[in-house]
C-alpha cells in the first residue's frame, strides 16, 4: 500500500457511486470465491491476523523522504493469496477510514487500488518463482509491480473521476496526477525492496509460509547416482 | 506508546480515549455517529462553496472539542491526510484556470501562476478532507471497544466481519510485537534515522511482525476450532437503537444535505 489514499470529497458524487459499486463488485466476487470454496478456520485466521499485521506496520515511520508508512500489501497478497488479500485490504481501509486515513467514502476506490496491489503481486511472483528467480528478485520485482498498478490505478481513478469542484481540463489534470503517481511508484520501489528482503528472511526460516518448501526439496542435490 | 510514529494515530490511544474519558460525544449513541458520518461525508461531496465547507469543518472542530479531546494531538494526525491534499491540490492550484494573485512565472513549459481559483480549490479540498478526518476520529475516541466490536460484526457480511472482528482484536497485540521488536532493536544499538543502511534490520523486524502474526494465526486455529468455531464469532454487547432526539437529527442532517444538494447544486426548482 504504497500510496497516498485518495481524500474525503476529492470527487464528484457520481463517481463517489461508481467507485464504490465497482470496489462492493469486486468484494461480493471474492466473497461468492470464497464462500463457495468453502471457508476454512484458518484463512478466517490468517486473514484477520495478517491484517492486524499489516495494519500495525502501518505504525512504523520509514525515514526515507521525511517519513513515509508502509502496509505491505504486495507481501500480503504473496503470503495470503489474491482472494485473502483483496479481503485483508477492504479491512485494513475501513480500520484506516476510521482512524482518519483515507476516505470513509472511498473506501471502494481505495480498496480497488490496495486488492489490485496484493493480485498482482501474488501472480508476478508465483509467475517468476515458476520462472527459476530466486526469492529475493521475484519478491521485490513481484511487490513492485503490484504497487506500480496500484500507484497507476490510483491515478487513472483520479483523472477518470476529476476533482470536485476543478475546471481543469481532463488533460492538464492527467500531468497534474503524473507528479502524484511518479512519487507513488517511487515508494512502489522502496516497499518492493523492503518486501524483497522480507520475503527472503521468511523463506529462510519458514519457507512453507511462500510455498518454497517443494522447490527447496526439488532443488537440493539428489547426490550421484551414476 | 510513541515508538513508532507521532503522526500516525495509536489504535491503543484512541481506545484509551473512548474507554476512560466521558464527554458529551461519548454519551451519543455509537448507531447516530455512524449516521453522522455518512451525512458528513455527502456533505463534503456535494457541498460546492468554500464558505459552507469552512464552516461545516469549523462545526466539526467545535465539536471536537466539546468532546475534550485533545487538539495537538489532532494536528500530528492532520500530517497524512495533508500529504494527499498537497500532492494532488497542490499542483492543481497553479494548474486551475482563472485569475492569477500574482504575476505569473515564465517557465520553459509556460507560464505558472497560483490562480485564485486553485487557491479556493485547495481550501475546498482541505476542508473537505479534514471535516470527516476530524469527525471520523471524534467518533472512533468515543465510541467503546466492545460497541465498535458489535457494530463491525452487524454491518460487514459473513466472512468479512469475522476478518474484521479478528483484525481489530488483533491490532494491539501486533502493535505491541512491533514496539517489541523495535525497542529490542534499539537497545541493541540499532539505529533507524536511516533507512538505506538499516534496510535489512527493517525487513527483519516486520518480517518477524509477519511470521509473529502467522504464528499466532496457527495458534488461533487451535484454539477457536477446540472451541467448537463455525463461523461465528460470538459477541456479547449490544448496542441500541439510538433515542428519537438523536435519530431525527440524523434524519434532519441527511434533510439538509439532500435538500442543498438538489436546489443549490443541481437547480431543481421547488
Amino acid at each position: 500500500m504504497a500510496h497516498i489514499h485518495l481524500g474525503e470529497g476529492s470527487f464528484p458524487l457520481w463517481a463517489l457511486v461508481l467507485w464504490t459499486l465497482i470496489g462492493a463488485g469486486l468484494i461480493s466476487a471474492v466473497v461468492y470465491r470464497v464462500r463457495k470454496g468453502g471457508i476454512k478456520t484458518h484463512q478466517i485466521a490468517l486473514a484477520g491476523i495478517g491484517a492486524a499485521a499489516s495494519f500495525a506496520i502501518f505504525q512504523l515511520n520509514i525515514p526515507v523522504w521525511g517519513g513515509i508508512h508502509m502496509n505491505l500489501t504486495g507481501l500480503v497478497g504473496i503470503l495470503a493469496g489474491p482472494l485473502l488479500g483483496a479481503l485483508i485490504a477492504l479491512v485494513v481501509n475501513i480500520f484506516s477510514a476510521a482512524l482518519g486515513h483515507g476516505a470513509v467514502g472511498l473506501i471502494g476506490a481505495n480498496t480497488l487500488v490496495n486488492a489490485s496491489e496484493a493480485i498482482v503481486a501474488y501472480y508476478a511472483f508465483k509467475t517468476l518463482i515458476q520462472l527459476d528467480w530466486d526469492t529475493f528478485p521475484a519478491s521485490a520485482s513481484a511487490a513492485t509491480l503490484g504497487l506500480s498498478s496500484g500507484a497507476i490505478l490510483m491515478g487513472a481513478i483520479i483523472v477518470v473521476s476529476g476533482v470536485n469542484g476543478s475546471a481543469l481540463p481532463r488533460a492538464d489534470l492527467t500531468v497534474a496526477v503524473g507528479g502524484l503517481v511518479g512519487l507513488n511508484l517511487g515508494v512502489a520501489v522502496i516497499e518492493g525492496v523492503l518486501t524483497g528482503f522480507i520475503v527472503q528472511f521468511l523463506a529462510t526460516v519458514r519457507p512453507d509460509l511462500v510455498d518454497l518448501a517443494d522447490r527447496k526439496d526439488r532443488e537440493e542435490p539428489a547426490g550421484v547416482t551414476a | 506508546m510513541t515508538t513508532l510514529s507521532n503522526h500516525v494515530p495509536d489504535p491503543r490511544l484512541i481506545t484509551a480515549f473512548a474507554e476512560h474519558r466521558d464527554g458529551p460525544l461519548h454519551r451519543i449513541n455509537p448507531w447516530t455517529k455512524v449516521g453522522f458520518v455518512g451525512a458528513l461525508v455527502l456533505a463534503v461531496t456535494v457541498f460546492d462553496r468554500l464558505a459552507l465547507l469552512a464552516g461545516l469543518y469549523a462545526s466539526v472542530l467545535a465539536v471536537y472539542g466539546v468532546a475534550g479531546l485533545p487538539y495537538r494531538r489532532l494536528v500530528g494526525w492532520y500530517t497524512l491526510p495533508l500529504l494527499f491534499i498537497i500532492s494532488v491540490a497542490g499542483p492543481l492550484a497553479f494548474l486551475e484556470p482563472g485569475t492569477p494573485i500574482v504575476g505569473a512565472l515564465s517557465t520553459p513549459l509556460g507560464s505558472l501562476s497560483v490562480t485564485w481559483e486553485g487557491l479556493v480549490l485547495f481550501g475546498e479540498l482541505a476542508c473537505r478532507s479534514l471535516t470527516v478526518v476530524t469527525f471520523t476520529l471524534a467518533a472512533s475516541m468515543t465510541t467503546r471497544y466492545a460497541d465498535v466490536a458489535y457494530m463491525l460484526g452487524r454491518l460487514l457480511p459473513r466472512p468479512i466481519d469475522q476478518v474484521a472482528l479478528l483484525t481489530y482484536r488483533f491490532t494491539f497485540v501486533m502493535i505491541e510485537t512491533l514496539e517489541n521488536l523495535v525497542k529490542a532493536a534499539l537497545s541493541r544499538g540499532a539505529n533507524f534515522s536511516e533507512f538505506w543502511s538499516n534496510k535489512r534490520l527493517y525487513a527483519r523486524i516486520l518480517g518477524m511482525t509477519m511470521l509473529s502474526a502467522i504464528e499466532q494465526s496457527e495458534r488461533l486455529v487451535k484454539s477457536m476450532e477446540a472451541r467448537g468455531y463455525d463461523g461465528d464469532l460470538t459477541l456479547y454487547g449490544d448496542v441500541s437503537r439510538p433515542p428519537i432526539h438523536e435519530l431525527l437529527l440524523v434524519v434532519g442532517s441527511y434533510v439538509a444535505v439532500i435538500g442543498y444538494a438538489v436546489v443549490a447544486v443541481y437547480g431543481v426548482g421547488l
